[in-house]
């Protein structure tokens, strides 16, 4: 009887099996990076909303506070979405007639909700909390990025649970004085542009807990560095969280974010890496 | 194919064909994809039960008289590591076993890339306008109260952005002092209950309110008189209806009002009637109770006994051991076991007509009993009381027979309790009757024509009404019959006016609490249905325009501080606030901010009362009585014949939660029952009349009949059977209440409404499988660690009853009369020697079940938690939480688990799940009984999860799902959980809940409501239990973290502590020195259950201590 497979096929096997295995990796790999890719986390997406609202427009252009619309960022899980009220407090005034606005406007009239899209939307078992973020010391840029520079709001970050974990385990990295929280434009301490911290001496809630400033308290009075300076929320310029603070002798001067956020865990009692990845901090 | 039960027309199955699967002969026959369920029952003759409880010796625990039989089919259940777990056969969606594998072949090949799908786009709804006092994400309390027949009992409403979601009882009111019971807890169900009415009906047509007021105030106003209009209404509780009645009546003098509440305080009413020419309520101090005798009074049960509250934590504070506070000592005497029964120092079980004659003799004082135990009791407990001088309290309540009322307040007044422990007030309830007669005398008149216009507020009588009367052949006499109610239930359904009734936590009203204060019930959301309350419904013979909420503030100036005392007026001059209907709590609040800026004396009053949730000096004052009138009756003769008790269910009382899943499913005290009454009845009937537990009996009653299956009662009076109230509602009750159990009203009349004698009993009507929760946590692991001398057999396949061979071999439960532990207060670790000198507890394992020795153990020092934090000024222990549980104050009354039911979004699963045992309850209070069937003590302990250091469900998950947190608990990650169900195998305490399928109900709208936010809701394969409610933990721990302070004691409650009466379960720091859960842990008598697996669990129980008399026992 004839041979059934040619001497041929033992090359075709081996081919085969190498392929086989090439093919379990390629799936491995695009698997791995569609789960990360942004179709699934949809990071830098813009969904279409009811109305464009521009952050930059309000933010940068404006100059408003985040928490003149994010009302509850400091006291609540929940950061707060505006309600059409907040909206109509400047647009009854102005821009009344602009098309873009209807649907608030509509929304005023008849008393239904305005209906956002989710941009920065966490899987229902998560449970985050903005109010413990916000007062140890997170600013809003570190998760949301340059908010005041998206004509669109987007999803800066993939807010994928490795994601969170980088930071849960070394907090250090994303530390900033409480009093630069809102600041969007706010860049950690380098050689160029050291900065100086000193703990305020007061007991209690965290955000009074260090006072900063950006040029060196022993030259000058952090005061008049202030008032030298014209603040403004664009600008990256530090402003003193506790202005009633003259010159303290422990001003510790900070070139890096990595030095001042180890002075900031200790100064904030940020718990330890192992606490803040442990399971039941999100997960309940 | 075997005859099934369906065919024999068992009144409880009204259902389609799938709770007929329920109903089947032991030797079932196989049909397609059948949902096996049926466990076989315990075949055990009296005899061979005597046979085995004899020659016992030491303590001897046991759960049901299936683990006591100790049957095969016992044996086989035990065997299966998850009773029942998925076989081929409980596909309920009948896919085969070869189609389900083809199906999970895909599933499994997809499965990865499931993993990776997106999340669906979410849309955001913001408010219009925001209230002001809102911050989303951080829940608002309100306070309001709890109505009940009872007396109403105050609670504050966790309220997240205006939907309530959790009540607690109100920690600042003198009643409540923050405890709550399993009613009131359950009462946010029936709130979110999707089968509520939601709109008015005439002739079941949807109708409009207003097109009843208007033809119902026309109708009214064109008799001139009222002549043939009736109000048939349950208990009256608010004031400020009974005044809206008052001023109906003036207009209307021909109105009656009549109220009928099928268990309800007649014999307390006519009794102190015949004693002192009126009615009055009794109130019990017994704080200051040296000896307490209750007759029939299930004081520790729940709130349908009146002070439930304040009475179970009094009870709890005297019983708690103290070397240098004597304790107090209870006398039980009743007939259908309760867990004030078995919490009592002795409990005698007598029929209810020896209960009579035993109050005969209370009273008297010379009559000797039949019954020579019952004598010796009698003797014992006047001497008793005779010691005390006057420090003891004779307490009765709904339960209670006339003749024990009598005796009670002969008793209490010839002993001087009265003024010492008792203390006689006006009423709870603001316009108290006999309701029997009452409603005796309604039917009669609705039979002679004489009701033109019957209007039931609340009431159910289609249903309820006792059997005699045949309230539906008056009932359809009746030209207009109105029905409010929450329900289109069998009255509604029947009634030519339907109006659906808003809930207490939608409606305007007031309420008096057991001791009289009052407190205002204020709407928590606007009516889910826009339903209407008793006050709307009389308002329309007043003045249709004014509102409930005007109606209750006009009414409040009579007692509120600046009201000036002044009568009820109907025209409210305060304020033109908007209908009830429409006001939200926020509106309300500022309906009442609306009282302009609060200038007035009233006007701050009626803040403070809406914002304390009592009105401070409303309580009533006692009452100076004369000695009771009459005394001792001539004792009635004891009847021969078997007699039957009615008893209000402890799950769904009257059947007004028949329709609530969290109380069907809820195991009944004592019995363990879900979703199922029962007739109870003791061993030695059982034997004498050849009936089998699970067995199907006809009860007969005076030509009426029922058929009931029989649960075998421990401790049960001979000659006696008990049938709980409140099951066998018709399919009008909604999807959880309908068909569930018997209906017992058929056999009740309304001159017997507690007990009868006469009855008989037939068999033949085949098998009832009955749903027992006990039998469910089954201990498996290997031969092992079975080293069982007495059950050698059953050792060879390593399965056991945790319940049963663990507490007795290894000391689960531990308990010292008051002399042993004075004597020795070690005795929780010490062992014990049977008559022969052997030591029991013992075998293989060490002495006791105790804690490993700190150097005999493999990891001596690996779970520390003695990480130094700095906090704000100073450096403080890190947090170590843990848990201890008095077992001398638990008394069983479920109040935690309903409560942990609403805290943890846990699922109702059924039925047939439950019965398989699927019951996904985190904890379940496990009563242990002990020693002679016939006078078995009984020990409750909750069970939940111990959070073990040494957990050894985290030792063998495989990915991780369930882990140790650095502040040692032990905690569950639902999202990893793959559901291997490994942990649960590995935990030696049962306490894991497995959703084996889709438990949780994402569909149904009205439920969505009621969720916790901050707790998962968990889909089906994924493993749950007790969390120690991590989600308090989190909360509290940011705002601590936030303010740079740390926790202080107390300021955690678990949803279990917080409900609980008697104080029995506290949680907190163990490395905060001054916690209260580590001085209850340094004392002597603190055990770890099943100590000597190294478990290391956080949980420890406090062993308990009874005070018995030396001279009966």
């Amino acid at each position: 009887m004839a041979q059934v497979f040619d001497r041929s096929s033992n090359a075709l096997a081996r081919a085969s099996l190498v392929l086989a295995g090439l093919i379990v990796i390629a799936l491995g790999v695009t698997l791995n990076s569609l789960q990360r890719s942004p179709w699934v986390t949809r990071q830098g997406q813009r969904p279409d909303q009811p109305v464009p609202f521009s952050h930059k427009h309000h933010v940068e252009g404006l100059g408003l506070q985040c928490q003149y619309c994010h009302v509850s960022v400091e006291k609540s899980s929940y950061a707060g979405i505006p309600p059409t009220k907040t909206c109509m407090n400047c647009h009854s005034q102005i821009w009344t007639n602009a098309q873009l606005l209807e649907p608030v406007r509509q929304s005023w009239a008849t008393g239904a909700s305005l209906q956002w899209i989710k941009v920065h939307d966490l899987p229902d078992f998560v449970y985050f909390n903005h109010e413990i973020h916000v007062n140890k010391g997170i600013g809003c840029a570190s998760c949301h990025g340059r908010v005041d520079e998206m004509p669109l709001m987007y999803e800066q970050n993939s807010l994928q649970m490795e994601w969170c974990l980088n930071c849960h385990r070394n907090p250090a990295v994303n530390l900033r004085p409480t009093a630069e929280i809102y600041n969007m434009a706010w860049a950690a301490p380098s050689t160029d542009k050291p900065v100086w911290c000193a703990p305020t001496g007061t007991a209690g809630p965290t955000a009074q807990q260090v006072g900063c400033v950006a040029s060196d308290p022993a030259t000058s009075n952090p005061q008049v560095a202030q008032l030298s300076d014209p603040t403004g929320m664009g600008n990256a310029q530090m402003v003193p969280a506790a202005p009633v603070v003259t010159m303290p002798a422990t001003y510790v001067k900070f070139t890096s974010q990595e030095e001042l956020g180890h002075y900031l865990m200790k100064q904030y009692h940020i718990r330890t890496a192992n606490e803040l990845s442990s399971c039941e901090v999100c997960h309940r | 194919m075997n005859e099934t039960l369906r065919a024999t027309g068992l009144p409880m199955h009204k259902q389609e064909a799938d709770s007929s699967a329920t109903l089947r002969n032991d030797n079932q026959a196989g049909g397609a994809a059948q949902v096996v369920n049926t466990i076989a029952p315990a075949k055990m003759t009296l005899a061979e039960v005597r046979a085995k409880l004899d020659g016992k010796s030491g303590k001897r625990y046991w759960k049901s008289l299936d683990e006591l039989a100790d049957t095969p089919a016992f044996q086989e259940l035990m065997q299966e590591e998850f009773p029942r777990q998925a076989s081929a056969g409980e596909w309920v969606d009948s896919v085969s076993r070869r189609g389900f594998l083809k199906v999970m072949g895909a599933s499994f090949a997809l499965a990865g890339l499931a993993g990776c799908t997106k999340q669906p786009d979410e849309q955001i709804f913001p408010y219009v306008k925001q209230p002001e006092d809102l911050v989303l994400g951080k829940p608002m309390f309100f306070a309001t109260a709890h109505p009940f027949p009872t007396g109403a009992i105050p609670v504050l409403v966790k309220s997240d952005a205006f939907r309530p979601i959790k009540l607690e009882g109100n920690p600042e009111h003198p009643i409540a002092k923050g405890k709550s019971d399993a009613f009131t807890q359950a009462s946010l169900l029936d709130l979110y209950d999707p089968d509520r009415s939601q709109f008015p009906r005439f002739r079941g047509e949807q109708a409009d309110f207003n097109e009843f007021q208007a033809q119902f105030a026309k109708a009214v106003a064109a008799t001139k008189t009222g002549e043939g209009v009736v109000f048939l209404s349950e208990t009256v509780t608010s004031p400020t209806l009974a005044a809206q009645w008052k001023q109906v009546q003036a207009k209307y003098p021909q109105a009656k009002l009549v109220q009928y509440e099928p268990v309800n305080q007649d014999a307390a009413r006519a009794a102190s009637k015949a004693a002192f020419g009126e009615y009055v309520d009794t109130q019990y101090k017994l704080e200051d109770a040296d000896v307490i005798l209750a007759l029939d009074a299930d004081f520790l049960g729940g709130i349908g006994f009146p002070g439930f509250l304040p009475m179970s934590a009094a009870w709890a504070e005297r019983h708690r051991f103290d070397k240098d506070k004597p304790m107090n000592r209870m006398y039980v005497v009743e007939t259908s076991p309760t867990v004030t029964g078995f919490k009592a120092d002795h409990r005698l079980a007598l029929k209810p007509s020896e209960i009579d004659q035993f109050a005969n003799a209370l009273a008297g004082g010379n009559s000797t009993l039949s019954n020579p135990e019952a004598q010796k009791f009698l003797s014992v407990v006047m001497a008793d009381i005779k010691k005390s001088g006057g420090r003891f309290a004779v307490i009765v309540g709904p339960g209670s027979s006339q003749a024990a009322h009598a005796a009670a307040l002969t008793m209490n007044a010839a002993q001087g309790a009265v003024g010492k422990t008792v203390f006689y007030t006006e009423t709870v309830a603001p316009l108290p009757t006999e309701q029997a007669s009452d409603l005796k005398a309604l039917v009669a008149d609705m039979n002679a024509g004489k009701v033109q216009w019957l209007v039931m507020l609340g009431v159910n009588p289609l249903y309820n009404a006792p059997a005699d009367l045949a309230f539906e052949v008056a009932f359809n006499r009746v030209p207009n019959s109105v029905h409010l109610g929450s329900h289109v239930d069998e009255t509604g359904f029947y009634s030519t006016w339907h109006i659906n009734k808003a809930q207490y936590l939608e409606s305007w009203s007031d309420a008096r609490a057991y001791d009289g204060t009052i407190s205002i019930v204020q709407p928590m959301i606007e009516p889910l249905y826009a339903g209407k309350s008793a006050h709307d419904v009389l308002q329309t013979l007043l003045d249709p325009s004014v509102s409930a909420y005007n109606v209750v503030l006009a009414n409040a100036k009579s007692y509120l501080a600046g009201g000036g005392g002044a009568a009820a007026s109907s025209t409210p001059t305060v304020v033109a606030a908007k209908s009830a209907a429409s006001v939200s709590p926020d509106q309300a609040s500022k309906a009442a901010l609306g009282l302009a800026a609060a200038s007035t004396p009233l006007e701050l009053a009626w803040r403070k009362a809406l914002h304390d949730g009592w009105i401070a000096n409303t309580a009533f004052t006692p009452k100076t009585l004369g000695a009771p009138k009459g005394g001792a009756a001539t004792a009635a003769p004891v009847g021969s014949g078997i007699e039957i008790s009615f008893k209000a269910d402890s799950s769904v009382y009257d059947g007004r939660y028949a329709n609530n899943g969290w109380l069907q499913e809820l195991p009944r005290q004592v019995t363990s029952m879900s979703w199922d009454n029962a007739a109870l009845m003791n061993m030695d009937l059982m034997g004498k009349l050849g009936i089998e537990e699970n067995e199907a009996i006809e009860l007969t009653l005076n030509g009426r009949k029922i058929i009931t299956p029989v649960l075998m009662s421990p401790g049960h009076p001979n000659d006696a059977v008990t049938v709980q109230l409140g099951s066998g509602r018709r399919a009008e009750a909604g999807r959880v209440g309908a068909g569930v159990g018997f209906n017992a009203y058929a056999l009740r009349t309304s001159d017997a409404p507690l007990s009868a004698s006469g009855l008989t009993i037939a068999r033949g009507h085949g098998t009832y499988d009955l749903c027992v929760t006990k039998v469910h946590n089954i201990e498996h692991r290997g031969t092992f660690a079975q080293r069982d001398l007495e059950h050698p057999e059953s050792d060879k396949e390593g399965t056991y009853s945790l319940a049963g061979h663990e507490a007795m071999e290894r000391s689960i439960i531990r308990y010292a009369t008051y002399e042993e532990a004075m004597k020795n207060p070690d005795f929780a670790h010490a062992g014990t020697k049977d008559s022969n000198g052997t030591l029991v507890n013992k075998v293989g394992y060490n002495p006791q079940g105790e804690a490993v020795p700190h150097d005999e153990s493999f990891w001596p020092d690996n779970w520390r938690y003695d990480h130094i934090e700095e906090v704000s000024a100073g450096k403080v222990l890190q947090n170590k939480w843990g848990m201890s549980i008095d077992l001398n104050s638990c008394v069983g009354c479920n109040a935690c688990v309903v409560s942990c039911y609403a805290e943890n979004n846990i699922a109702v699963v059924g039925r047939e799940q439950v019965k398989i045992g699927r019951i996904m309850q985190w904890m379940r209070i496990d009563t242990y009984f002990e020693g002679d069937l016939h006078a078995p003590s009984a020990h409750f302990q909750p069970m939940l999860c111990q959070h073990c250091e040494s957990a050894g469900c985290e030792q063998v998950c495989p990915v991780g799902a369930t882990v140790h947190t650095p502040e040692g608990i032990n905690t569950m990650v639902y999202n990893r959980c793959v559901g291997t169900r490994y942990c649960s195998n590995n935990c030696p305490y049962k306490v894991r809940r497995f959703n084996f399928l889709l438990y949780s109900d994402y569909d149904t709208e009205s439920l969505k409501f009621m969720r916790n936010p901050d707790v998962s809701v968990r889909s089906r394969g994924v493993m749950e239990k007790c969390s120690y409610c991590i989600q308090r933990i989190e909360a509290v721990k940011i705002e601590a973290d936030r303010n740079n302070r740390a926790i202080e004691d107390g300021e955690i409650l678990t949803a279990c502590q917080q409900a609980c009466p008697t104080d029995a379960i506290v949680f907190g720091n163990l490395n905060d020195p001054k916690s209260r859960v580590v001085q209850r842990k340094a004392e002597e008598r603190d055990y770890q259950v099943l100590a000597d697996l190294n478990y290391r669990p956080r949980t420890t129980y406090t062993a308990g201590v009874i005070n018995p008399n030396a001279e009966l026992a």
